[in-house]
Order: C-alpha cells, then structure tokens, then sequence
C-alpha cells in the first residue's frame, strides 16, 4: 500500500510540470500582453495613458523578458508557495483568491447537497421502480434541469426573482451587508440570494447523477445474492440498502476525484452572470486580461486539486471496495 | 481694472467668509466636532475657499448616501475622475479656473507661478503646501529609484525639464526656457498630472527619510516585493487603492481592495464651498458596488444606481426607458458624446502597397469615397436618427465649429464620386468594378478590431453604396493588437477606429491629434512614428507636412489668436484632404439618476478629455432630496 501511494504520488510530479508548461503557453498563446489589454480597456472608455508609464510598468512586471525566462520565475515561485502578483489587482495572487475562496467554497457545499438531496432518492426510486410513470416522470424533470442552459436559467431566476421577490440583480447578498460583520440580517440575505446558484447549479448536476445511480443500481438489483436476500425473507428495504446500493456506490467515491477541484472553482458561467463573488467570475477576467500569474497560478491550483483529488478517490475505492484489495493482493 | 476686480474678489470674500461663519456643520460630521475629534467649519477650509462655479446650481442640502455600479475593483479612479479636485479646472465652459490653487500666474507659457491656499489641508488634517511639491519633485520624480524615467513626459519640453524653485511655504516656480502650453490642459485633465504628494504620510516609505531597517520591517509586514513597489503601492493617488492615502478629493475612499464594495466618505477638509458658505460636498458618503459588466445596466434598470453612464451604452435606451416608465424608481437622460466621429474609416497613406498607395494619396479618390456613403441611412439604420451626419471633425458647440467642416465632403453623391474616380483614370470593367491600371480590381479590404457591432453594421451598409460606384468592400476582423500591426506595417490599406478623440477642443488644447505625432495615428502611422521616434521618413505629402508645422507652431505660440488660426487652418486642411472619413458623430450616452439627485444636467457632454465624465459638471455639489420631499 505505502509502495503504491509513493509510486501514484511520484507520478504526480512530472504531470503537474507537463501542466503547467501547458497552462503557461495556452495564456501566452494570444497576441499581446496584459498591458496591452490594459491599454484597450482604457482606450475603449477614452481614457489613455503615457507611453513611457507602460514602457516602466512592462520593465517592472518582467514582460519584457523571454518567456522561458517568465515561465521560470513563476514556476520557481510556485514550488515555493509564491503563487506570484496580479496585474490586475496590483497584489499578491494569494490574497486576492483567499477572499473569494470561502464564499466558493460555502455555495459549492450547498450546491452539493442539494444536488444529492434530490438525486439519490431519484435515482433510487427509478432504479427500483424501473420503466413506471414515476421513473419517467422524474428522470425527464432531471433531463430539463440538465438541458436548459444554466446561462438561461440563471437569467430567467434573476428576472423572477427580482420581479417577484423583490431582491437585488446578482451578487450573494444585499449591497448594504457587503461590507458588514456577519449577523442575522446578513444571513437572511445570503440565503435569499443564495437559492438561485443552488437551483441552477444544482439542477444541471442532478440528471446525470440520477441516471448514474439508475444505471449501477440496475446492475446489482438482478445479480443473484439479491434474489437470494430476497429468498431468505430479509425485508426489500434492508435489502436494498444493505448490499446492492452499497456496491453501486463506487462511482460516487470515484466522483470525489473530480469534486474536489469544483468546489474551489464554483459554476464560472453561472457565476459570472449571476455577478456572484467566487473564483469563477476572477478566473475568467484573469483569462481575458492575460494577467497570467493569477490566471496561470489558479489553473495550476486546480490542476493541483484534481490530482490529489483522483489520488484520494482511489485510495478510498481501495479501502472500501473489498474486491479492488483483494484483487490487487492477489497480484 | 485689476484693481476694480481685486476690489471685486476681496469684496467676494469678505461677504463669503462671514457665510462661512454662519454656515452650518454637516450634520454627519457634526458628533465628530462634538467630541473634539474634528476642528469646526472655519478651521477645516482654507483662509481663502474655493467657491466658483456654482451660481447656476441650486443649493442643497446635507446627507444622503449615493449608489455607483462599477465593473471592477480598478474602477474605483473613477471617483478621482469624478471628483474632479484639480490644481486648476475646466470650468462647464471648458475655461481653465484656479481649483485647489488660489491663483495661477503665467508667463508666457514659460514660467508658472502656483499660488497655494492658506490653511489648505490633506483629508486627513494636515496642512498642503510647498513641501508637498518639493517631495514629488526632489524624492520622487527626480529620485533615480523611484523613478528611473524621471519626471513624467508632459514635463518634458523637447527633452527639456523645468527649474523649480519654491518660493515660500504656499508658492512654487516651474520655469522651462520653451513655452509648454500643454503644461495647464495636463494637471487638468481627468488623469492629471501630479504635481504633489502628501509628503508628510509618504515620507514614512522613503529611504530618505526612514531608516533602511524600518523600511525593510514594512516590506516584510505588507508582503510587498520590494520598497519601490511599497512605496508606489501606497503613493497611488489616482487610483484611489490605498484607503490611507490622504487626499485632496471630496470624497476619500475607506475599503481596501480587493472588496466587492467600497465606501467613500466625505473628506471633512475639503476646499470648495457653495454659493452661500456650506462646504461641499453635500453627499456624505458615495458606495461603489461592483457587478458583471454586463448585469449593470439591468442593475441600474431596477434603481439599483443613483448615477450611472458607465457601462451603459445607447442599446440600453429603450429597457431603460421603459424601466423608467414602469417602476419611476430612476430617471434616464440622454447625453451628449464627443467623439469627431463615433467611428471613422482611416486610408492607410503609407501602405506598402505602392498602386495603393498612390491611389489613397490622391485626395480625389479618398473625397470620393466619402461621397459614396449614404451617411442618413446610417444614422436612421443604426442609430434611430438620433446622431448627427458628419465629417471627423469638432462638434457643433465647440467653439472652432463652421458648417463647411461638418460637411466638407459628406453628402451622399454618387454622381460626383463617379465623376472624380473617373477623372483619376480607374476604368470599370465589364463587372462594374473599377480597375487599376495593371488591370487589378478594387477591392478594399477594411480591417476592423471588431469589438463593436455597430462597426460592422455600418460596413456593411456602406458596401451597398460603394459598389455602385465600382468599388468593392470587404471587411476583416482581426485582433486589435495585429490591426494595429498590420497598419503600422502597411499591410492593411485600409482600417476602421473611433474618430477625433476630442470633437469639443478650445484652441488652447493640443492639436496634437490632427498632425502626424504618433504612430497609432491610423491614416499616416510610418509618418506619426518618424514624429516619435525620429525613425523612417518624414511626410512628403506638403499638406501633411504642413500639418505637423503647424503643430509645432502651435506648441511655440505665445498668443492665444495665433493658435485660433491654427487650429483653425489644421480643421480646415482635414476637411478638404479627408484623410479620415467620418461617418456619424453626437451619438447618446444614456445616463440613468435616482429622480432625487439634483443639480445634474439634463443635457451635457458626457466626455472623458475635456469632461472627465461627471466631473466639469461638479459632481460635488449633487444632493440627493430627502425621499418624500416634493
């Protein structure tokens, strides 16, 4: 076991190299650089700036350098938990993302439950109730959820609830509790507009969960131990929780591989339409602004999430599937 | 008569002082004063106030929080932009007044005398004076580490920098041996050049003042790369980042970035007052929140913006408009802009091409084109018919407007383009198109930045027009920085950009933009790099290179009637020689106010350089009429 977490953890490393040379190309693949962007931004609103200012900044930030040479520095950094400045923001990547990564971090949980709340009595349901109205109705409920477009669903709610209920267009609380120490009222106002990510959100994950469920319940519910519980008189819900949900459980664990990473990166499009506060929306005008060390370092970030994310999912199908130990034993 | 108006302005400010003296605390300061924290009223202003330019305002009230939507955190400058706070201002009539200065005495265009107010203080108490100006001079500007470019380039007369002297604790000198008329439009423009820095706050980050141990220890406490990136990090005065940098504005912000809202609250030293002694500004505090671009105009639809332009565009109007209707939560009134033309198609004269070439340097054919554009059945297509047909050139209420500039050339006349293509020799070919006389069609290719819709739309209309007189369009979006490339290399023969930055100029104001000076200068790009650089060659057009001589007299004028002939003859050569055609320019700036929000205008020029937005129509003296109030 030990041998095989340090082979897997050895792995690791020249994948996240090869990602991060990849990261750090497909940013620089654009024409130009963030001062340039910058410059457009300005130009665009009729603003303009001194030439010599952006000769001094472009000095100042290393983009006159070759790239190998900007790939090195930030690289180097990085190992050592520099993740480097944005342009953007004029400060230190880690500070910028530490703010939003707290409120991404609470809406994905939110967003989780939800999606298991609703999917797994669903999928449940279909499996054992398979091909009656009941599983019809509710997996073609999960198929709208999955195909309307979040960007429309999200538009629509804003609208709804702005119209109806009277809440503020986008964001995850009202203006005047932005600035605000946490207190009832606040929490009040983040609930209300917190429903709106949660449904769209949520919606879109639930019919493939469903179907999933449906799909490795299915298989179990007809293999022969379940005919055999049944023969022996053990009661249909004890039955099924027992032993055949248990086994078609292992797709769940292995979903926590690619969890991890978007529970830290939030729904991005949603985000940014719904103006939500959470890394998606700062990733993105990273990525527009070519403000490459807290685009590149966010990217690596994730990348980072996603290998020990899978690390930790088979690790975890290891100790609780019997059948992967013993397999791998009897090698 | 110097004395009769000295008479006059101390007569002014004896009746102002003794308002002063009446006038009453802003009630949000007032508990602040109770406890001794705050000195009162007549301590907090300057012996002397600023009290100009408000006559034809109403007199408000105190109070009120006003609401702003931005895009993202950076744009909190615009409250530097806004605000408006200037050692010298443009006044609504685009006429320089002394602002943060008590005068101004200029020789010349050569020798500028800065006369302080006394008793002028920082946002946070402290007094302003000459030290402040002998900081940035001496221990930034000129200070190698800080600066390793020197002072900032308007400085520069040919290379040139000014001999400052201060003169006593309220009086500075900044002499150059040429005249540097863009000197006074610069420290008053809406990024203005600075002059000063709070010395007394700033001094604590300077290695010329502080030990080199102390500094270290702050470089470590605020994680910052190095002291040079500290100390600009805290410096920044325009950008407003830094919540503990005093300032001279009206209001000073308290939110440190990064934050998704930030709260301005009204600086207690502020040097202007109103017409009956209360100082302004009236509004206590101004929030800005930030959303998705593309969320603020629904955002500001639903009333959630007390004044918002940015990011709204004339698309909006009709949602706005009826928004308005709905729910009476806002106000939608319509701007004017300032752009010589919203968008302008520019012949490359210096592209490599030399069949083309040749062909774009002939003014009959570039008078032609203009002619082939049907500029009214843009204006109803695209823009309601709300905007105005027009050459690129000024506006019609700036004052070096005539007629004959705005429409030298822009009529819609097929017969005439015809007649003058003709002339030149391009036969048409059996297909109708016009052909070179190696038998090459004409076939135009625009290369367009395609960042606007409108851009294309109006392309599209134009190749109607174009074609029937022989001449075929085609339109090529590329890449803003590769555009720009391929002009600058002669590649592209033709391309399309917003036209005349400024369409509201006063002879005072540069003319910079009408001679070759620069090489994003789309028209002549290999001629305006020869201007910055020297590199390459110089125009051989005689009425380009009148132009730039013209620019050049222009900066070594000494007289205000000279540079009226200038710019005069400069708008003249571009209207005859066409060397950008306009299309369309006076197009809408939606701007959307809380119905309670008094003293706005409700037609401006919404305009970024001369305007800086809201702020030639003094942002400061907005009030807010308590809700209920009729």
């Amino acid at each position: 076991m030990i041998r095989y977490l340090l082979t897997r953890i050895a792995t690791m490393i020249p994948t996240l190299l090869a990602i991060s040379v990849l990261i750090f190309i497909i940013i620089q693949l654009p024409p130009g650089d963030y001062l340039e962007t910058y410059i457009a931004e300005l130009e665009s609103q009729g603003e303009s700036i001194d030439p010599q200012k952006i000769a001094a900044l472009r000095a100042d930030y290393g983009l006159d350098k070759p790239l190998a040479v900007q790939y090195w520095h930030w690289i180097s950094n990085f190992v050592q938990g520099d993740y480097g400045y944005s342009f953007e923001y004029e400060r230190p990547v880690a500070e910028i993302m530490g703010d939003r990564l707290w409120l991404t971090i609470i809406l994905s949980f939110f967003t989780i439950l939800f999606t298991w709340l609703i999917a797994f009595p669903i999928g449940i349901y279909s499996a054992t109730h398979k091909y009656s109205w009941g599983d019809y109705g509710l997996t073609f409920v999960g198929f709208l959820g999955l195909a309307i477009p979040n960007f429309l669903f999200a538009l629509i709610m804003l609208y709804v609830a702005n119209r109806y209920f009277g809440t503020s267009i986008g964001g995850m609380m009202d203006p005047e509790y932005l600035d605000q120490p946490w207190s009832w009222g606040k929490l009040k106002s983040v609930l209300e507009h917190m429903w709106i990510p949660m449904l769209v959100i949520g919606t879109s994950g639930t019919a493939a969960m469903i179907r999933r469920l449906r799909a490795n319940l299915l298989d179990e519910l007809h293999k022969p131990y379940v005919l055999t519980a049944r023969a022996k008189g053990m009661s249909e819900v004890k039955n099924l929780t027992k032993y055949p949900l248990r086994m078609a459980l292992n797709f769940f664990i292995a979903d926590i591989g690619s969890l991890l990473p978007s529970v830290v990166s939030g729904a991005e499009i949603v985000a940014v339409v719904l103006s939500l506060p959470t890394t998606g929306p700062l990733l993105l005008a990273a990525l527009q602004a070519q403000d490459m060390y807290l685009a590149g370092s966010f990217l690596m970030f994730l990348a980072l999430l996603t290998v020990i994310g899978m690390l930790v999912s088979d690790v975890l199908l290891f100790l609780v599937d019997p059948r992967i130990r013993f397999q791998k034993a009897s090698k | 008569m110097i004395l009769k108006s000295l008479i006059h302005s101390i007569f002014a400010i004896a009746l102002l002082s003794s308002a002063v003296a009446q006038a009453s605390e802003p009630p949000y300061l007032q508990a602040q004063i109770d406890s001794g924290e705050l000195p009162t009223l007549y301590e907090r202003l300057p012996d002397i106030p600023a009290f100009g330019g408000t006559e034809h305002l109403s007199v408000g009230q105190y109070g009120g929080t006003l609401r702003l939507l931005m895009a993202k955190s950076k744009d909190i400058r615009m409250m530097t932009v806004y605000g408006y706070s200037r050692l010298m201002a443009l006044d609504k009539n685009l006429q320089l007044q002394p602002d943060i200065l008590l005068r101004l005495e200029n020789e010349d265009n050569r020798v500028f005398t800065l006369h302080l107010r006394k008793g002028h203080r920082w946002s946070d108490g402290e007094l302003f004076t000459a030290e402040d100006f002998r900081f940035f001079w001496d221990d930034v500007a000129n200070f190698e580490p800080l600066s390793p470019y020197g002072p900032p380039q308007a400085m520069k007369v040919d290379g040139q920098l000014p001999e400052f002297s201060v003169i006593d604790d309220y009086t500075v000198r900044f002499s150059w041996k040429d005249p540097n008329p863009n000197f006074l439009p610069e420290i008053a423009g809406p990024s203005p050049l600075y002059l000063y820095r709070p010395a007394h706050y700033l001094k604590a980050y300077h290695p010329r003042y502080v030990s080199e141990e102390q500094i270290e220890q702050q470089v470590e406490d605020t994680n910052s790369k190095n002291w040079r990136k500290l100390f600009h990090n805290k410096a920044r005065q325009y950008k407003f980042t830094n919540p503990d940098l005093p300032t001279l504005q009206p209001w000073y912000n308290t939110t440190a970035i990064p934050a998704e809202r930030f709260v301005f609250k009204r600086n207690p030293y502020f040097h202007r007052v109103d017409r009956e002694g209360q100082q302004l500004p009236y509004i206590d505090e101004v929030t800005i929140q930030l959303a998705s671009s593309s969320l603020i105009p629904a955002k500001a639809g639903s009333g959630e913006s007390d004044l918002q332009a940015r990011n709204i565009s004339m698309d909006d109007y009709t949602f706005l408009k009826s928004a308005e209707q709905e729910s009476k939560k806002i106000k939608v009134l319509l701007w004017d802009t300032a752009l010589g033309s919203q968008i302008a198609i520019y012949p490359n004269l210096n592209a490599s091409d030399p069949q083309w070439r040749e062909t774009l340097r002939d003014v009959r054919f570039r008078r032609a084109l203009s002619l082939a554009i049907n500029r009214h059945e843009l204006n109803q297509v695209i823009y309601f018919g709300l905007a105005r047909e027009s050459a690129n050139t000024v506006l019609p209420h700036c004052p070096l407007f005539d007629t004959s500039l705005k429409d030298a050339w822009a009529g819609f006349d097929i017969e005439q383009a015809n007649a003058l293509l003709d002339d030149m020799g391009l036969e048409r070919g059996s297909d109708g198109i016009r052909r070179f006389a190696d038998g090459r069609k004409l076939d135009i290719i625009i290369q367009t930045a395609g960042e606007k819709n409108e851009e294309t739309d109006m392309l599209e209309l134009i190749k109607d027009t174009w074609r029937q007189v022989g001449i075929r369009l085609y339109t090529k979006a590329l890449q803003r920085e590769v555009l720009r490339n391929r002009v600058f290399s002669g590649q592209a023969v033709m391309s399309v950009w917003m036209g005349l930055p400024n369409g509201i100029p006063t002879a005072e104001m540069s003319p910079a933009s009408l001679a070759p000076t620069r090489q994003d200068q789309l028209q002549w790009p290999a001629w305006g790099r020869y201007a910055e650089t020297g590199e390459g060659s110089p125009p051989d057009i005689p009425e380009v290179q009148r132009l730039a001589e013209l620019n050049d007299a222009w900066t070594m004028s000494s007289n205000s009637a000279q540079r009226l002939a200038i710019w005069d003859e400069m708008l003249k050569i571009h209207a005859e020689q066409v060397y950008s055609i306009g299309l369309i320019n006076g197009t809408l700036q939606p701007v959307v106010i809380n119905p309670r929000l008094q003293n706005v205008p409700e037609k401006a020029v919404y305009n970024w350089d001369p305007g800086a937005f809201f702020g030639i129509h003094r942002f400061d003296t907005f009030w807010l009429k308590p809700e209920g109030a009729s």
